[in-house]
């Protein structure tokens, strides 16, 4: 599956961040951090309103603390389509 | 490939596999490797030398000083394992110290725990005819040489066993005098090699808990899991070893264990699920990965849950410490209780651990520690001497068939979760492919290795005696070796006072993992592996 943006994915105790060199987006839930990355993603003005965006969240295992990588080596990764 | 801990199991265990294999056309690129010896203080001390301790394990090596032998093998080790580090973007400097820390703490115990009065049996002719041997002739080398060595002698002295002689006292004696391996000693108290893992286990877990800062530092370096899936790949060597002399039932051993995991499967993780949620209380979330951790594989069911389930990464986290700090009780207590309440079972008891130890690492950990005492215990007290690591291989392949379970019921709990649970709009799939990343790589290593050995003897069984030169070696000292650092290591991870503040979390692990997970597991590997019986050693 080919993603239009990836994006790194990490939570900092509060909430889901993803970004990549130009974005940052937030949410304390999926729901609201895809929201506030369509939000983001318009604000770039790259992609009309309307448009239909494929993206690729992929967790950062390195903010993972490093005595527990040695058990596993993935946590997840996301693909969302974004209507914006 | 190059990056996890996991992939570098398989590297560091197929390298040294493809080294041993070269003794099938002569050249032994392996024979440096340290092998142990049992030794006696008073001797020791009266007449230091390191060939009483050590020794290198390969015939084109014997002219090899034993402290040589010692420092190749660690520089061989050393280098192999930075490698890895560097790969796996560990602190390269800080790792190598640590190693160097671990690796050489790990031999003074590993000395320590094969003096002779820790470790030694009985030989079989004090064992069964102590009134004609007496009771205190021990071996220290495998019993069953001895045997042969006593025989030997005996056979010089006119007495010919075979044909049903028996020897007087006094022959009985000059025979043992005779015999190479065999001594006379005031006490002993026959631990076998369980001994110097325990001790291991102690010394790390005294630095994990009494030396904190000291822990840090060994930190970077004390890696079980790395160390224990190595030691894994070389079994796999061990098994394709056993599978030459009976392919028949290392198969049938391989198959229970995947019958009897699917079986306690199926129970373990909804009634762990149940508990957590209508007697805990506990979140959704947070049930199902303290399920999957509980009654999966450990820490890496806990972490792929999570991952699955898409849950804040410090649920895997607390999950994990409690993971860890049990599995070192179970470490401790299982292959004591097992031995002692059912020493007749030892196939059964073997595989009810792998379904009960929680890691890879306590897992192995403890079948090596209930193989020793079970094979020692079962001599003691009926002369029969079992092969070794049998009982090891049954904890062993019933934890991998969970290990390689995980990536398809993480995957599962993925669909579940993603499309039905907490459905978010937009989200596309949960890619099949997340069941190869969360599918445990060693296992490669530990099956290309047991084949590899079964090919052999199937396709070119004129290379079997050659063949098995390298991959005793690969097999045994280095894979004990690696054993024993895991030993050490998993101590000095092991914080028992992260358990503060856990209470709920912790009461429902105990209770899960006592009263519901440990009784299945055994009636589970009981009702597949009942009647399997190691092999009893010839001579």
């Amino acid at each position: 599956m080919k993603a239009d943006m990836e994006f790194s994915l990490v939570h900092d105790g509060r909430q889901w961040v993803v970004h990549n060199d130009t974005l940052v987006a937030r949410g304390d839930k999926f729901e609201t951090l895809d929201a506030d990355l369509k939000r983001a993603l318009l604000e770039t003005g790259k992609f009309p309103p309307g448009a239909r965006v494929m993206v690729f969240m992929g967790f950062d295992f390195d903010t993972i603390p490093t005595w527990l990588r040695q058990y596993h080596t993935h946590y997840f990764n996301r693909f969302v389509t974004l209507d914006l | 490939m190059l990056s996890t801990e996991d992939w570098w199991a398989v590297w560091l265990g197929l390298i040294l596999f493809f080294a041993g294999l070269f003794t099938i056309w002569g050249t032994d690129l392996v024979g440096w490797m340290t092998k142990i010896k049992t030794w006696e203080l008073t001797s020791l001390i009266s007449d230091f030398s390191w060939s009483k301790l050590l020794a290198p394990s390969g015939k084109a090596y014997k002219d090899m000083h034993p402290f040589l032998s010692l420092l190749t093998t660690y520089a061989v080790f050393a280098a192999l394992v930075c490698v890895g580090a560097y790969f796996q973007r560990l602190n390269v400097k800080r790792f190598f110290w640590g190693f160097t820390i671990i690796f050489f703490i790990t031999w003074a115990v590993w000395i320590i725990g094969h003096e002779v009065h820790f470790k030694a049996l009985k030989t079989t002719q004090s064992v069964m005819q102590s009134e004609i041997y007496g009771p205190d002739v021990y071996c220290t080398t495998k019993v069953n040489k001895c045997s042969v060595e006593i025989n030997k002698a005996l056979k010089a002295l006119n007495v010919d066993i075979t044909a049903g002689q028996q020897p007087d006292a006094e022959t009985a004696a000059k025979a043992v005098d005779e015999a190479k391996h065999a001594l006379r000693l005031s006490w002993g108290l026959q631990l076998g090699g369980g001994f110097s893992y325990m001790l291991a286990l102690a010394v790390g877990l005294i630095i994990g808990n009494l030396f904190k800062g000291f822990a840090r530092f060994l930190k970077e370096a004390a890696k079980p899991e790395w160390f224990i899936k190595t030691a894994i790949v070389y079994l796999g060597i061990k098994l394709g070893l056993m599978s030459m002399k009976a392919t028949g039932f290392a198969v049938e051993l391989a198959l229970a264990g995947a019958a009897a995991t699917f079986v306690a499967y199926l129970f373990f993780w909804p009634i762990v699920y149940t508990l957590s949620r209508k007697v805990f209380k506990l979140r959704r979330d947070a049930s199902a990965v303290l399920s999957s951790g509980i009654s999966i594989c450990g820490v890496s069911a806990a972490i792929a849950t999570a991952g699955a389930i898409r849950a804040r990464p410090i649920l895997p986290v607390a999950v994990s410490m409690l993971i860890v700090v049990f599995a070192m009780v179970e470490l401790v207590v299982l292959p004591t209780f097992y031995s002692t309440v059912a020493p007749d079972q030892p196939i059964v008891n073997g595989a009810a651990l792998g379904m009960t130890v929680k890691t890879d690492g306590a897992d192995a950990a403890a079948g090596a520690i209930l193989d020793e005492l079970m094979v020692a215990n079962n001599y003691r007290a009926t002369g029969v001497l079992w092969e070794s690591d049998w009982i090891l291989s049954a904890a062993v392949l019933t934890k991998i068939w969970i290990d390689v379970f995980i990536g398809v019921w993480a995957f599962l709990l993925a669909v579940i979760w993603v499309y039905k649970v907490e459905r978010s709009p937009g989200e596309e799939h949960v890619g099949a492919s997340e069941i190869w990343f969360r599918f445990p790589k060693f296992v490669l290593g530990y099956f290309i290795a047991w084949f590899t050995y079964v090919g052999i003897a199937i396709w070119f069984p004129e290379a079997i005696k050659a063949a098995s030169a390298g991959a005793s070696i690969v097999q045994s000292p280095m894979r004990k070796m690696m054993f024993m650092l895991t030993f050490v290591a998993i101590g000095v991870i092991t914080d028992f006072s992260k358990l503060k503040g856990m209470g709920r979390l912790a009461v429902l692990y105990a209770i899960a993992l006592f009263a519901i997970v440990a009784p299945i597991a055994y009636v589970a590997a009981y009702i597949f592996h009942r009647g399997m019986m190691p092999p009893v050693v010839a001579g």
